[in-house]
Formats: structure tokens, C-alpha cells, sequence
């Protein structure tokens, strides 16, 4: 049996702080009993603990923080004071937001203390659930003494990796007591993904061990409910990362962002009073003086890369820093021995940040596509490959072998040989690849689109899959393989090829109805460019038609007018680094949707400056064509998908193509997870979305219900 | 470019009969063999002359396939002109122009003018629809008639140019409410010349070109 390592507050800076300053904060558990008025016994009690829902210091909400023994629970609690608030911008509304109402002790699953080297100290506590409160920043000093009152009362470990992480236990089951500190004292370290370099903040402290991880085993009737996490897996401790820079995401989403986007582009937008982005807002005062041994203490947290804080909002912003390519090294560590895909989250994380170098997509798109499974041997896909051959080649034989006469009697397959005779001649003809007279590969777009519509008879040809087909098989260099990656892909975006348009519709409704949360409630509830949408019969969002239904090949792609040859394959290539970022599924299935959302608020002044009506809107996002960075729009696009989170998100409904079918919701529910330290500022927006302009949701619906 | 009056046309008709071909022609004075097909909608524009005053065709070229109807009715709207084009070497491009007159009318301005183009005369040898049979189907829909082919740009021009005469003629006429916006009229700085592109007022009549 492991011995729990207790924690001996003695030799705690903090203790030695606390006492420094006299205690100003009320012990009472030893002295006179206080009764709380809901009749437990206030144990402890700390004045002026204040939390920060914005960027800015000043801008704080002060209140009284107490432990509460009732029976023998003990209870935390947190209430602002009222009509106290240093800034009339953070409304009552805020107040009752952020109280903490009594909270069984045994509830949280953690406490992580952070000392800044400037700065109050300040305290996250983390629910079981996963929840986190915003961080509590101790204005008068007694951080040593709350963990003290704790550990009188419950069962609180010091993480041992990370000193100051507090675990708390409160288990009556000795065995899993015993079970709970084996497994932190066991923890594997985490591994920095192969791809160190992704993100910048997040892998930097992954190395830095989070006993959470090790927590969820431990949480009884909750580890059903929740997502079981991989102990070393980085995409946890990146979450762990945003919780703790949830203070900053409540305003940030609200209020930094909306001003940003407000703005057409710039590199000097971070703060509106012009300060750089790396410039931390002036504090309100002195920093507390902080004894000499803490500066040992201080240097220790300061590996962290500057000021990770700093780096959060910017990917929250910006996204993460874009990556280069996937190289072959690279992709040589992601496979074991027998060549199966060792961590494939890890891989489709990479992918997304970086895209793939280009005479490695042969190989990685397949699984990517889901034709090839990641758990695949190098053996296995060499199997598979040569009956897939086998499969396609007898697949073709059904419409090579239907003689004229047949034919003549078959109008269906008439009209598809003749559609998809027509189409071939009319796809990407200016690209290297497919230009010239009598081109051999123009036929092989005709057999494989010909074959799937007999593989698919259901969904059968329709135009567009020719424009889906065509980079496949450039990238693929065979029929076989190019057409088995092809139905994959269909099994994804199909749907936008349905006769009745179900998943175009299903589409630009969510589209409609994301944009009106986002620009409600992370642009202040004034929502102006839906307001003006709605006053311009824009709200289908039809004019986005063309980016979904293709992923945005013509808009990368632009074949049609561009006279420089160079020039188009650039444009090529960038579809392919979109659409492999796209595919990875990492953090939405839906980033295409984000994607638009990016581009429309980049031009949104635009859009609303120049008055542009529906026609207006369309022809300027047609003439967008070639004129969109890929880069810094799948940036956007990112800090999209982080910044409204599960609350975004929520307005895809389930299924919304691209969607996977169940088999991979596990993963999914997962990745979802990467947005959990969103979950207070997602509570703040479901409240709002409940009041949010409810007539205007039910625009939306009858704008489908007539336009379709 | 300054212009009297802007004309929004709309060109509709089954996949692969020309359409987008038409529009480079008019436009860019070329026949392009290999280019796109259409999804959703490409937007072309040129000046003309009428009546010595410069005229601004934006023309949007949408999609032909079916399953595509549903969003290029929404381009219908405001448009003062259509060229419905059906393919004379493809009797059933011909067959489905009750279908696309019916969007026309369900989704566009009533007043809006449309001609009947029988595309690729060129290829007399393969037709399948008959000079008469377009002309026949124009008159009993009141639709002006022309056959073209956007290989040769023969009568294209005359095409585009005789329908905007017409559109002309309607506002000189007062069909239009020509401040009224969803009649596909924008009117501009009245007769400043010299950025058209110095074509004249088409009068060449409809009918058949290749016999
Ligand atoms: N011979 C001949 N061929 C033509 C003519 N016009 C178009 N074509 C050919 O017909 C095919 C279809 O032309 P498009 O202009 O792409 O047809 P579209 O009507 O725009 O088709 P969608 O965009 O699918 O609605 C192309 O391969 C052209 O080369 C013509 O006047 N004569
Ligand atoms: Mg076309």
C-alpha cells in the first residue's frame, strides 16, 4: 500500500505569507463558533475575494468567500456584495451569475493555486463534474488558510506532480481511497504530442503534470456519465489550460472579440485603448510585496512561455499558430512497426494545424476519409487494397457490360452516362492535370463517376461530385483508390446532393441560426449584421450555397476566370490543405460552417458599409473567389469554434452533414471536451440564449419553411 | 462606369445547353470550350448602346441542374431580362422550357422580358428541335425568339442587345416604375457616353440563322 503523501502546510510559502500579514482573514474553526444563518457553522470566512470577469483588473467583482459546516458536509460558498461592483458595465445580472451558492465540498474534484509573480494570488476550483468556477483572486491574503479549513474537514492531497494542484477526496470507501492516491502517484507523465509544436500555450504546460487526470477514475456515479479521458492525453490538458483562463473568455468572447471583428482586419486591434497584444493591463495597484523565499518559488512557474494567458486570448482570437505541413518523418512517428496509426487524434490534430506535404496525402487521406482504418497493418491495407480493386473493377463491369440495346430501355442510366459525359469535359479542364484534348484522366473521372453512381444508385450522379472527385484522384494517382476515398467522402457530403436539397437546407439553417447566437451573444445582443440580413432577405444565407456545397473548392480553385496558370495550382493546392484540414474532424465536424462565419465577419463592415443588398452580397462573394486566405481564415475559423463552444455547436443540430454516422460519436464526445473550459461562459450564454430573440429563431424557421 | 440604366439579366435553361458559353461570348468576345460547369451562379457584365444612351447589362448565369432549382429561383428576383436557352441538338432541353417558364413567372418581376434562345445552331447537322417549333413555342408564350451559337457568336450579340431594346422601349413606354427597384432597372447618371462598349442599337429580327 502507497502511503498518501500528506501535505504539511508548515513549510508553505503561503503559510508564511498569511502569517506575514497578520491574518487578516477570520479563522473561526478554533475560536468562537459562527453560526451561518442557514444554520451551519462558518468555519472560515474571507473578505474582499474577487473575481475578474474581464480582461481588465479593474473591472472585478468583490465578495465574501466562506466554508460552511453543516452536519458533518462542509459547504463553500461565494456571494458578491451587492451594489458594490467597481465597474457599472458588470450588471446585476453578472452578480447573481458568478455567486456561488453552497457547495458540498466533496463536489470539487480539485483546487489548483497560482501564485503570479505579480499580482494576488488566486485559487480554480474544479467540480467532479468538470465544471470550473472563474478564478478567485484573494485580495486580503488567506489562500493557505482556505486549503487549511479544507483539509480539516475533508480528505485533500497534494498532487504529486504538480504542487499545487489539491486533490480532494472525500471517499468513505478506504479501498478507494487507497485506489484514488495510487493512481496519482502512478500517473504517467504526459507525453507532448509527436507534433510539439502545435500549440504553443497548451503544450508547454502538458509537460507540466495535472493530477485531474487522474481523478476521473475515482469519480463513482459521474465516470459513467462523463467521457473517460486518456490520462496522457494532451487534448485534457489543454482543456485544463482553457479552464483556467476562463476569467478571461467571459469578456473576451464578449466584448474584445466583438471589437476585433468589428474591425475589417489589422494586426494592431487587441485592445481598444491601443496597447499590444502582449501588454498586460495595467494592475490597479501595487502588487503585494512578496516575501524572498517566494522568488524561488515564482521562478519555477515561470517556464511557461512568456505569459500563456497571453497566448490563450490570441488563439482565442486568432486560432493557433498554423503549422507546416506534415512531413514524412513526422508521419513515420505516428506508425508503429506493423504501420498502424498509433494515436489517430493525435495525427488529425496535426493534420489540422498543419495540412499534409503533398506527396504524403496518397497516403494519409485515405484514413483521414475513413477508407482506411488507423488501426490498420501496413499488410492489412496492402489486402485490402487489392480485393477494393477486385470490388471496383467488378462494379465497373455493370455499366461497361449494359449493351445498347439495354440502354436504350434504361433512360436512367441514359441520362447519367450523358450528365456525367457532359460534366467530365467541364471540370478543372485549366489544371495541368485534366487540360488538353483526349487527357486519359478526364476518362477515368468518367468510369469512377459513372461506377459510384452504380455503387450509390440511390444518390447517383449529381454535379459538384465531379468537383470533389477531381483532387482525389489527382492526389491519388489511381482509379481504384481514388474511387474507394470518393464513397467515403460521400458517406460525409452526400447529403449536399440529395434531389430534395434536405442537406444543403439542413446546412445553411444551422449556418442562419449559429450566426444569429454568435452575433448575439459574443457581439453583444445588438446583432447588427443579422438585423441587417433580416432587413435584406438575406437570412437563408444562400449566398453561402456554393462554399458548402463544395467546401469551398471554387473558392480556392479559381479555374474559371484566372488567366496565370501558376496562379491556379496555388489556388489547387490550397483546396487540398483545406479540405485535409476540414476531414480531420478535429473539434467540429461542422468547421466548414465556421469557415463562413470567418469570412463573413472579416467583411462585414463591408458588407453593411456598402449597403449591399441580396444581389449585391452574392456577386461580392462570388468575386471573393481566389481572394481568400486560407491560413488566417481557418485561424478565424478556430477561435470560432473555441469561443461559442458546445453553445455554437448546439445550433448544428445532430446529424447536420458532414456528420459521421454514431460510430464515431465516442470520439466526438471526446474532442468535445477540449471546449470545457467554456462551460461557465456556455452557462452564460444558455441563459441568454433563452432570452435571446426568440421571435428571430422563429424567423429563421419559416424563412426555410417558404424559401424550400 | 457611368450609365444610364442598369439591367439585371438572368440566363436560365437545362445543364449544358450554352448558357455560361453565351455569356463569354457576349462578354469576353470568345467561345471558351473548356471551363466550369455552373454551380449556384456566375456573374458577367457589359455596356452597351441604345438609343445613344450607355446601358449596363449585369447578367447572372445560373445553374441548369434540376436538383439546383431551388436556389437559382432565388436569383429570379429583380431581374428585368431572361435568356431561356434550350440546346437545338437536344430535344429535351427543348421539352422542359414550359417547366423553366414557369419558375420564370412564379419568381420573377411579370414584366420581366425573355428570349427564347435555341443554342449551338452551329451544329445543323445534329439538331433535333426546328427553327419553327422555337419560333411557334415563343409566340404562343410571348417571348422574343432567336437562335445563336455561342461557338460562332453568331446572333449573340443581337440576342442580349435586342432584349435589352425591348426592356428600353417599356420604360420609354412607362411599364416600369423605373424608381422601383424590383423591376431589375437601376438608373444611373442619364446618357453620359463613351464607356459603352459601341454597340449599337440591335435591330436584327429573331429566326432562324442556320437554316
Ligand atoms: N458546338 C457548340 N457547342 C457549344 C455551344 N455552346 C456551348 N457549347 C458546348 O456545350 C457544353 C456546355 O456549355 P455550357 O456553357 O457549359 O453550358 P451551361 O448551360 O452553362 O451548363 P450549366 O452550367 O451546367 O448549366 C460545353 O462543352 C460547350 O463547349 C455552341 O454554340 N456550339
Ligand atoms: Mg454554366
Amino acid at each position: 500500500m502507497i502511503e498518501i503523501e500528506s501535505y504539511d502546510f508548515a513549510d508553505d510559502v503561503d503559510y508564511a505569507a498569511s502569517q506575514q500579514q497578520g491574518s487578516q482573514s477570520i479563522m473561526r474553526s478554533n475560536s468562537g463558533k459562527m453560526k451561518d444563518p442557514e444554520g451551519g457553522e462558518v468555519v472560515y470566512v474571507k473578505d474582499n475575494v474577487s473575481i475578474h470577469p474581464t480582461q481588465y483588473m479593474s473591472e472585478r467583482i468583490s465578495g465574501r468567500l466562506k466554508l460552511v459546516k453543516q452536519d458533518d458536509s462542509l459547504f463553500m460558498m461565494w456571494i458578491p456584495y451587492k451594489g458594490q461592483n467597481t465597474n457599472t458595465r458588470l450588471s446585476e445580472r453578472d452578480r447573481n451569475l458568478y455567486t456561488i451558492r453552497p457547495l458540498p465540498i466533496t463536489d470539487v474534484r480539485s483546487i489548483r493555486r497560482h501564485t503570479p509573480p505579480l499580482g494576488w494570488q488566486y485559487l480554480i476550483v474544479v467540480l467532479s463534474s468538470g465544471l470550473a468556477f472563474p478564478p478567485l483572486y484573494f485580495y486580503n491574503g488567506g489562500v493557505k488558510e482556505f486549503l487549511a479549513t479544507i483539509k480539516q474537514h475533508v480528505l485533500l492531497v497534494r498532487s504529486a506532480d504538480d504542487a499545487n494542484v489539491f486533490i480532494v477526496n472525500d471517499f468513505q470507501d478506504p479501498l478507494q481511497k487507497t485506489l484514488s492516491s495510487l493512481e496519482l502517484l502512478g500517473v504517467v507523465p504526459v507525453v507532448a504530442p509527436s507534433s510539439a509544436a502545435i500549440a504553443v500555450s497548451p503544450t508547454s504546460e502538458s509537460q507540466e503534470k495535472m493530477a485531474e487526470c487522474a481523478c476521473d477514475t475515482n469519480c463513482g456515479s459521474e465516470f459513467i456519465e462523463r467521457p473517460k479521458y486518456k490520462v496522457n492525453d494532451p487534448a485534457r490538458d489543454f482543456s485544463i489550460q482553457l479552464l483556467e483562463k476562463f476569467s478571461l473568455v467571459t469578456k473576451f468572447a464578449r466584448e474584445t472579440t466583438s471589437q476585433l471583428f468589428r474591425e475589417n482586419s489589422g494586426e494592431n486591434l487587441f485592445l481598444s485603448d491601443g496597447r499590444k497584444p502582449n501588454h498586460i493591463p495595467a494592475l490597479p495597484a501595487a502588487p503585494p510585496k512578496l516575501p524572498p523565499n517566494d522568488v524561488q518559488k515564482v521562478s519555477d512557474e515561470v517556464h511557461v512561455p512568456e505569459d500563456p494567458l497571453e497566448f490563450y486570448k490570441l488563439a482565442l482570437i486568432w486560432g493557433n499558430p498554423r503549422q507546416p505541413p506534415l512531413s514524412q518523418e513526422e508521419w513515420g512517428d505516428f506508425l508503429d512497426s506493423e504501420g498502424r496509426v498509433v494515436d489517430s487524434e493525435a495525427l488529425k490534430k496535426r493534420v489540422f494545424y498543419g495540412g499534409i506535404a503533398h506527396e504524403l496525402r496518397k497516403e494519409v487521406w485515405p484514413f483521414l476519409l475513413g477508407h482506411y482504418d488507423f488501426n490498420s497493418t501496413y499488410a492489412e491495407r496492402e489486402y485490402l487494397r487489392s480485393a477494393r480493386k477486385e470490388d471496383y473493377e467488378i462494379i465497373k463491369l455493370q455499366w461497361q457490360s449494359i449493351s445498347p440495346q439495354q440502354a436504350k430501355r434504361f433512360t436512367k442510366f441514359r441520362e447519367r452516362k450523358g450528365l456525367i459525359d457532359k460534366d467530365v469535359v467541364r471540370t478543372d479542364r485549366s489544371f495541368s492535370y485534366y487540360n488538353g484534348d483526349d487527357n486519359p484522366n478526364i476518362n477515368l473521372l468518367y468510369d469512377i463517376l459513372l461506377t459510384y453512381s452504380f455503387y450509390n444508385f440511390d444518390l447517383g450522379y449529381c454535379q459538384g461530385m465531379n468537383d470533389y472527385l477531381s483532387p482525389l484522384l489527382f492526389v491519388m494517382e489511381d482509379e481504384s483508390e481514388a474511387f474507394w476515398c470518393f464513397a467515403a467522402l460521400m458517406e460525409r457530403v452526400g447529403p449536399n446532393f440529395n434531389r430534395d436539397q434536405s442537406g444543403m437546407q439542413a446546412q445553411l439553417f444551422a449556418l442562419s441560426k449559429y450566426c444569429l447566437v454568435h452575433w448575439q451573444l459574443v457581439e453583444l445582443s445588438d446583432s447588427p449584421l443579422h438585423d441587417y440580413f433580416k432587413q435584406n432577405d438575406c437570412l437563408n444565407y444562400f449566398f453561402c450555397f456554393r462554399w458548402i456545397l463544395m467546401q469551398f473548392k471554387r473558392q480556392c480553385a479559381d479555374i474559371y476566370f484566372s488567366s496565370f496558370a501558376h496562379h491556379r495550382e496555388l489556388r489547387y493546392e490550397e483546396t487540398l490543405l483545406l479540405w485535409e484540414v476540414l476531414w480531420t474532424h478535429h473539434l467540429t465536424e461542422h468547421l466548414h460552417l465556421y469557415v463562413c462565419v470567418a469570412i463573413l465577419k472579416k467583411y462585414r463592415n463591408k458588407i453593411m458599409g456598402d449597403r449591399m443588398d441580396f444581389d449585391t452580397l452574392l456577386k461580392f462573394i462570388n468575386e471573393l473567389t481566389g481572394h481568400i486566405d486560407i491560413e488566417p481564415t481557418l485561424r478565424d475559423a478556430e477561435a470560432l469554434c473555441l469561443c461559442l463552444g458546445e453553445t455554437g455547436a448546439a445550433c448544428i443540430p445532430p446529424g447536420t452533414p458532414p456528420s459521421l454516422p454514431l460510430k464515431n460519436a465516442l470520439v466526438s464526445s471526446q474532442l468535445e471536451d477540449e471546449i470545457l473550459g467554456y462551460t461557465i461562459l456556455r452557462k452564460v450564454i444558455a441563459d441568454q440564449i433563452a432570452s435571446a430573440k426568440e421571435d428571430d429563431l422563429v424567423a429563421f424557421e419559416l424563412v426555410f419553411r417558404w424559401e424550400w | 462606369m457611368s450609365y444610364a440604366y442598369l439591367f439585371k439579366y438572368i440566363i436560365i435553361g437545362d445543364t449544358g445547353v450554352g448558357k455560361s458559353c453565351l455569356l463569354l461570348q457576349f462578354t469576353d468576345k470568345r467561345f471558351q470550350p473548356v471551363h466550369d460547369l455552373t454551380i449556384g451562379v456566375e456573374f458577367g457584365a457589359r455596356m452597351i448602346t441604345i438609343d445613344n444612351k450607355p446601358i449596363k447589362l449585369q447578367i447572372w448565369d445560373t445553374a441548369g441542374q434540376e436538383s439546383f432549382r431551388s436556389i437559382t429561383r432565388s436569383y429570379y428576383r429583380g431581374a428585368a431580362g431572361a435568356l431561356l436557352v434550350y440546346d437545338i441538338t437536344r430535344r429535351e432541353t427543348f421539352n422542359h422550357l414550359a417547366s423553366w417558364l414557369e419558375d420564370a413567372r412564379q419568381h420573377a418581376n411579370a414584366n420581366m422580358t425573355i428570349m427564347l434562345v435555341g443554342n449551338k445552331c452551329d451544329l445543323a447537322h445534329r439538331r433535333a428541335v426546328s427553327t419553327e417549333e422555337g419560333e411557334q413555342f415563343a409566340k404562343e408564350h410571348g417571348l422574343l425568339f432567336m437562335e445563336c451559337s455561342a461557338k460562332t457568336a453568331q446572333n449573340v450579340e443581337e440576342a442580349f442587345i435586342k432584349t435589352a431594346a425591348t426592356i428600353y422601349k417599356k420604360i420609354q413606354d412607362g411599364v416600369f416604375d423605373v424608381s422601383n427597384e424590383s423591376f431589375g432597372i437601376k438608373v444611373g447618371y442619364g446618357g453620359i457616353q463613351g464607356n459603352a462598349a459601341g454597340v449599337g442599337t440591335s435591330t436584327s429580327q429573331g429566326g432562324g440563322c442556320c437554316g
